[in-house]
């Protein structure tokens, strides 16, 4: 049993305690904002995990290039790593995003690209779990995997302008709101310390969390030569 | 008029909503980092007692 | 000029040539004989133009607006089935393996399917035009509408090639394409709907130009980075 490196275990509990001081940030240090009241706050939490999401979609997309170039499967354990964490981070930013709109606009769902991208990202990465779990020979998967994470990053940026020229070109109207309304609004000072911090922590809470996921990683690539070991 | 403006409507509800969910899936997403870790540990002790077992015939 | 025998000292272009195109007649050949493809992607498609029918039940007005949207499934639908096949094919004769042995390039196995899926996908939508036509009453033989499907098509076959190389080698197969493709195809989608759209209703080209472009950037950064990680889809 593999013991967990002092430095992890720092990290997880640093970690712990950025998510609890931005939360407090988010919740008592920032003030009530005008016009949407509290559940602006939810913002915070919105941009920070997106951002997570969007860590874990660079780092997927740059690992399955190295597998490809180097065929060493830490490179895929990565890639599958950043997937996982990425499709998590960006199913709550989706969330929040929509509990942000719902009382602001009227309606669970905009058609902001944004949104709109990060849930056509939630699919490829679907997509992505369907493939390799289709797929019986392990060199195959990784293979396979980092060729559809390869084309699935680049075609996510492509499909952000295009939903974002759709939009300029037919501005949405939703609801009662206003449609040239984009959920702006100025930040004060607080709320920025309040913004940053939450992007600080939750760059913290993704490395943690992917280096814990990582390991699992590697745990159960030693499992499985162990069951083909014994299989022989 | 400034003093006559309206205080921000009451939407804290949907903020409570928004940060449960958060914690909530993330809270998943860890536990289930850790119910992975542990079958897998008890996978590898299983398999190497085989291994040693094996090794001894 | 040399006089050398032709089984030596080729040039590697027209090796690579010779093999893509060898792929392409192979294909259109064998489905010359059969039509299993072709047909199966006709009746689908005016399955699906019928089912459009019911379903948007639409007066003319309405039906102008979401003419090029219904086209566009139609076209998506019939082409995920004929990329299908086409691979399908491939793997079930041992066709691959075959191409496989074969001292070439495999990127010109790339290009050569490529080619045929697209041909294909063309003849299906060369039907489908005059059949929607006819039935929706619009005249759909505009230049203008007709390079906005060749664009569109470029790029669909060009990933869902790639694509459906590594789906036939799923357990799940046939399912396992539209899951992989739809969601990485959508730029090609909502350029191809929003331009076909913008050439039937008589927009400005300027306002039909950013789609244009966005279809010919797509072609062309797929095609290439579908050529580039080929190779990885069909090793060994």
């Amino acid at each position: 049993m593999e013991k967990k490196p002092t430095a992890l275990l720092v990290l997880d509990i640093v970690s712990l305690i950025l998510l609890a001081a931005s939360t407090y940030f988010a919740l008592v240090f920032a003030p009530t904002e005008a016009v949407m009241g509290a559940v602006q706050r939810v913002f915070y939490f919105h941009v920070a995990t997106a951002w997570v999401g969007m860590l874990g979609f660079i780092a997927a997309g740059v690992s399955g290039i190295v597998y490809l170039r180097t065929q060493n499967t830490k490179w895929d354990i990565i890639e599958f790593a950043a997937v996982e964490i990425s499709l998590v981070f960006f199913f709550i930013a989706i969330l929040l995003g929509s509990i942000w709109a719902r009382p602001i606009w009227n309606t669970w769902w905009t058609w902001d690209p944004r949104l709109t991208t990060a849930a056509v990202t939630e699919l490829i990465y679907i997509a992505y779990f369907m493939l390799r779990q289709g797929l019986e020979d392990p060199d195959r998967r990784a293979r396979f995997g980092a060729v559809y994470t390869l084309v699935g990053a680049v075609s996510v940026p492509i499909t952000f302008m295009a939903i974002r020229l759709f939009r300029t070109i037919h501005p949405v109207v939703i609801g009662n709101g206003d449609p040239n309304a984009s959920g702006g609004f100025s930040m004060s000072g607080d709320m920025k310390v309040a913004f940053f911090f939450a992007l600080f922590a939750f760059t913290v809470i993704f490395i943690d969390l992917f280096w814990n996921r990582i390991r699992l990683g590697r745990l159960q690539e030693k499992v499985e030569q162990l069951k083909l070991n014994i299989s022989q | 008029m400034f003093f006559l403006q309206d205080p921000p409507p009451d939407t804290s509800g949907y903020m409570i909503a928004g940060y449960i969910i958060a914690f909530f899936v993330m809270g998943i997403y860890v536990a289930s980092l850790i119910i992975r870790w542990r079958n897998l540990n008890q996978d590898q002790q299983l398999l190497e007692e085989l291994e040693t077992e094996r090794h001894k015939k | 000029m040399t006089l050398q025998t032709s089984t030596t000292r080729q040039p590697i272009q027209s090796n690579f040539g010779k093999a893509v195109w060898a792929v392409v007649q192979k294909d259109l050949s064998a489905e010359l004989r059969s039509r299993e493809l072709l047909s199966a992607m006709l009746v689908f498609s005016l399955l699906v133009i019928l089912i459009f029918n019911f379903a948007l039940e639409l007066d003319i007005q309405t039906r102008r607006s979401v003419t090029a949207g219904v086209l566009w499934a139609t076209f998506a639908f019939a082409g995920t089935l004929g990329l299908n096949r086409s691979m399908a094919i491939e793997k079930d004769r041992g066709c691959l393996d075959g191409l496989l042995l074969t001292p070439v390039d495999r990127s010109a196995i790339y290009f050569g399917k490529v080619i045929s899926n697209f041909a294909f996908m063309l003849i299906v939508e060369a039907f489908i035009l005059p059949i929607y036509s006819v039935l929706y009453a619009i005249n759909l033989f505009q230049p203008g509408l007709l390079l906005v499907i060749l664009l569109g098509s470029i790029g669909y076959t060009a990933v869902g090639t790639l694509l459906s190389a590594m789906s036939v080698q799923t357990r799940t197969r046939d399912v396992m394409l539209p899951i992989l493709l739809f969601p990485v195809v959508i730029p090609i989608l909502i350029a191809a709907v929003k331009a076909s759209g913008g050439y039937l209703t008589g927009a400005e080209f300027s306002e039909i130009a950013p789609w244009l472009n966005l279809l010919v950037v797509y072609d062309v950064i797929f095609t290439s980075l579908a050529f580039m990680v080929f190779d990885y889809v069909v090793e060994e």
